[in-house]
């Protein structure tokens, strides 16, 4: 295993200030990826992959993990908002995931093991370095602090109107509307709506409970429906029948 | 047979796309779906939220992050 040892990410500072961290990471996430059913007891029995040769490793490697290589990028798209930076963090991840792999369990939960890796990092690395005023305290502000609507109750026509309005909306614009809601309403919305993550396996991701992982999905995707129809207003895409929305 | 009604139906249609219910509540809310029109148009817009951002977000990689990380691979 000793000949696989990777070269020292270029960007030295950052991941050895972080160093702890990520191992720490790394080991609950090796723990709490496992699938139920081999929890319980015999690890024996489980297969890992330290009996491979290094270039048996990387073959399975290139195999099993790259091919994540596309959502694991349109994800960190969605965390860091530009290419440069989610590019550094899927190489990042994947140069971590790799370090690991030869532990790794056969026949786990590799995809939801790599997003587990790859938020980590982002948290760990990325994250730290933003100055977010909402952060830690998001999911304990009311909805009308963060500009939603009071509501979303809306009449008969409106709402097939609706459904028919988002879906004209080009791709930009659901892009943009995905960014603009805050980080971890946006990102327990993209695993469970695009990536389709279970809430169990998003909280595992996460790294929070089962209910904040509802509530942060349900207040994401009403505040993406907000914006979604703003975007199509400001299109001239009729939402709302005749109503004004300030009086619905 | 008793309908769910529309208040539970409303409740859990999130839940319901997102299929984390339990096979019960699924076939209550399959069948109130199917004779509640206003429902399923709130369905519909739950429905076509998630298809507009799984169409939207499929950047693909760029070639050269791809070389780098197999680069990184040794």
């Amino acid at each position: 295993m000793q000949t696989v040892v990777l070269e020292a990410p270029e960007r030295t500072a950052q991941v050895d200030s972080s160093a702890m961290d990520d191992d720490d990471a790394l080991a609950n996430a090796f723990d709490e990826a496992q699938p139920e059913d081999a929890s319980d007891g015999d690890r024996s029995g489980r297969r890992r992959r330290s009996s491979l040769s290094p270039a048996q490793l990387r073959a399975a490697f290139e195999e099993q993990a790259l091919p994540f290589m596309d959502p694991l990028y349109a994800a960190a798209l969605r965390m860091t908002r530009n290419p440069a930076d989610a590019g550094d963090l899927v190489q990042e991840t994947f140069v971590k995931a790799y370090a690991a792999f030869a532990q790794y369990e056969q026949g786990t939960n590799l995809k939801a093991w790599l997003y587990r890796i790859l938020t980590n990092t982002f948290i760990n690395t990325y994250r730290k370095n933003q100055r977010n005023p909402y952060q830690g305290t998001i999911d304990d502000l009311e909805d009308w602090q963060l500009g939603s609507a009071e509501s979303v109750t809306q009449g008969r026509t409106t709402r097939s109107a609706e459904a028919e309005a988002i879906d004209h909306l080009p791709d930009s614009d659901v892009k943009e509307a995905l960014q603009s809601i805050p980080e971890d309403f946006r990102l327990a919305v993209y695993l469970a709506d695009v990536e389709g993550f279970s809430y169990q396996e998003i909280a595992d991701i996460m790294k929070t409970p089962v209910g904040t992982v509802m509530s942060r999905l349900h207040r994401g995707r009403r505040l993406l429906r907000e914006r979604l129809a703003d975007y199509a207003r400001d299109r001239g895409i009729a939402v709302t029948a005749d109503t004004p929305r300030s009086t619905r | 047979m008793t309908d769910c009604g529309c208040e539970k139906a409303k409740a859990e249609l999130e839940e319901y796309l997102h299929r984390e219910l339990s096979q019960q509540d699924f076939d209550d809310i399959t069948e109130h779906l199917g004779h509640c029109d206003d429902c399923t148009r709130e369905h519909l817009v739950g429905l076509t939220i998630i298809e507009k951002l799984q169409r939207s977000c499929q950047e693909q990689a760029p070639a050269q992050l791809r070389a780098a990380i197999l680069a990184k691979l040794g």
